[in-house]
């Protein structure tokens, strides 16, 4: 049967079997950049977030103060910056530019995996902001009236309730960076939409070939949301708890890591 | 006596509004003290000032002699020698009860994790929460989350513990739990300052009563003296309100 002859369904099963090697390969390469980069995101946005939120200590003289107080306004201007402006001309100009400015010839991975990652942190640094500031500031106040220095209590207190609470932010980004890496194509990334291009470049099948590759993100997207679901949950803990008996007690005040043996009937 | 805190000419304002005019007194090992007043009067700000979760605007604080206020002591060492109970108990809501009573132990006084666990179970014991090591603070009753707090402010073997109101968040039915092992802790000896609108408490528990008006302690005694032949108007409106 030749191309011509075939129907609607005929044609996206040939793409399939032609192009499953690409169509893969393409998929591999957008989870990758958007699961390193949205990792990377979540790294930088902890770091200006937490720097955002940093007060200045009581007994910090007024260069300290100044250095603060710089700092944020530059980690500001990077927010607003990347959030304000497009990803795609982002790519562009931090690709071009760095070649013509510099001579610095970043090459396709690491310009992907820079510019995903660095846009990601500008939406990520609001998000983390907001989170730490949800946490209710009694809690610190618990910390340091148990003599708990800052640096403690965002690490073992404020950080950890800050990631549950943004957890559902930092899906969203996941999925938006799936989605948007397809404008790293403009860079000449292969990824799946930049394998889309040409699929359907090479056949003439546009219908077809973009039902298969929306069907393929939308399977990526959808298994993402759900496992980070999963993940959520598993934050949660346990929705009761379990009583401890005398004996578990007795037990427990000596050597051994407590371990509660669970409701069980057996 | 033994005495461990003393308070000099502490001042404090928010702007111009000044909450703390020239507090002096001082704390000796076993008392306890109850701070009461109207509200307003300043007396969460002194507690505040004391534990240095605020700084005082001027005077002294004296632990055991050392002005603490004096820039080059230790502040996280010297809060957990003088431990706090909030009215908002401000437990840990990511750890559950075990960890609350223990990360302090571990992370300040770098106990190791079997001692800081057996520590917390003692206390847990004391406040009678030692059932409930597995809960996280949202699955626990009002009552049961201050009794937790206290027993996190007791594993750290404060020689001083000031409570604020530990009992004006609290239903009714719960008050009764939390102030039990507050008596249990004022019998055992342990060294209180407690600011509280419980008047049974000041009066039946507490060996000096405080009474606080406008950002000054008006009167300072024992609680006979206090409660049935108190020096000013002030102190005797305020608690003529209570008794109606
Ligand atoms: N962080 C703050 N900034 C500005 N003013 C404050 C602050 N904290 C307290 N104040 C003011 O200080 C005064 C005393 O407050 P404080 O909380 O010490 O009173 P209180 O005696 O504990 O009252 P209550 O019985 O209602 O708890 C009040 O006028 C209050 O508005
Ligand atoms: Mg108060």
């Amino acid at each position: 049967m030749s191309i011509g002859e075939m129907n609607f369904f005929q044609r996206m099963v040939y793409i399939i079997q032609e192009y499953s090697g690409s169509l893969l390969k393409g998929a591999a390469t957008t989870m990758a950049i958007a699961i390193v980069c949205t990792f990377f995101g979540c790294v930088i946005g902890f770091a200006v977030g937490l720097l955002q939120t940093t007060e200045p200590h009581k007994g910090s003289g007024p260069l300290k103060r100044g250095l603060l107080k710089a700092v944020k306004v530059v980690l500001t201007a990077y927010v607003e910056v990347f959030r304000g402006t497009p990803m795609m001309l982002q790519a562009a100009f931090i690709f071009y530019g760095m070649s013509q400015l510099f001579g610095i010839n970043l090459g396709m991975w690491s310009a992907a995996f820079i510019i995903v990652s660095v846009n990601t942190g500008a939406y990520m640094a609001e998000t983390v902001r907001g989170g730490i500031l949800s946490v209710d500031p009694g809690q610190s106040e618990g910390a340091r009236a148990i003599g708990m220095t800052h640096f403690q209590t965002m690490v073992n207190i404020i950080l950890p309730q800050a990631l549950r609470n943004i957890m559902p932010q930092i899906g969203n980004n996941l999925i938006i960076n799936i989605k948007d890496t397809c404008v790293l194509s403009i860079i000449g990334t292969v990824e799946l939409f930049f394998t889309f291009r040409s699929i359907s470049g090479a056949l003439y099948m546009y219908f077809e070939a973009a039902t298969v590759t929306m069907a393929i993100y939308f399977i990526l997207t959808f298994v993402c949301s759900r496992i980070l679901r999963a993940v959520e949950n598993r934050m949660d803990g346990p929705a009761d708890f379990n009583l401890a008996t005398t004996d578990t007690l007795a037990f427990t005040s000596g050597m051994t890591r407590y371990d509660a043996q669970k409701g069980g009937t057996h | 006596m033994d005495e461990i805190l003393k308070i000099e000419h502490l001042v404090k304002t928010f702007g111009t509004n000044e909450v703390l005019r020239d507090i002096d007194f001082s704390v000796s090992k076993g008392d306890v003290i109850s701070i009461i007043g109207s509200s307003g009067s300043g007396k969460s700000t002194l507690l505040r000032c004391i534990n240095l979760l605020e700084d005082a605007t001027g005077g002294h604080i004296l632990f055991h002699g050392e002005d603490i206020l004096g820039g080059d002591v230790n502040e996280d060492s010297y809060r957990t020698k003088v431990g706090m109970v909030f009215q908002s108990f401000n437990l840990f809501a990511n750890l559950n009860v075990l960890d609350n009573c223990m990360i302090g132990q571990v992370k300040v006084l770098k106990r190791d994790k079997e001692e800081a666990r057996a520590t917390a179970l003692e206390y847990l014991a004391k406040v009678g929460m030692a059932q409930y090591i597995e809960a996280k603070p949202r699955q626990l009753s009002g009552g049961q989350k201050q009794r937790v707090a206290i027993a996190r402010a007791l594993v750290m073997n404060p020689e001083v513990l000031l409570f604020d109101e530990p009992t004006s968040a609290l239903d009714p039915e719960m008050v009764g739990e939390v102030l039990d092992v507050m008596k249990d802790l004022a019998a055992s000896g342990m060294t209180m300052l407690v600011v509280t609108h419980e008047m049974a408490f000041a009066r039946d528990v507490s060996n000096r009563v405080i009474f606080m008006s406008d950002g000054r302690i008006e009167e300072d005694g024992d609680p006979a003296t206090v409660f049935s032949s108190p020096k000013s108007e002030r102190t005797r409106d305020f608690l003529s309100r209570f008794n109606s």
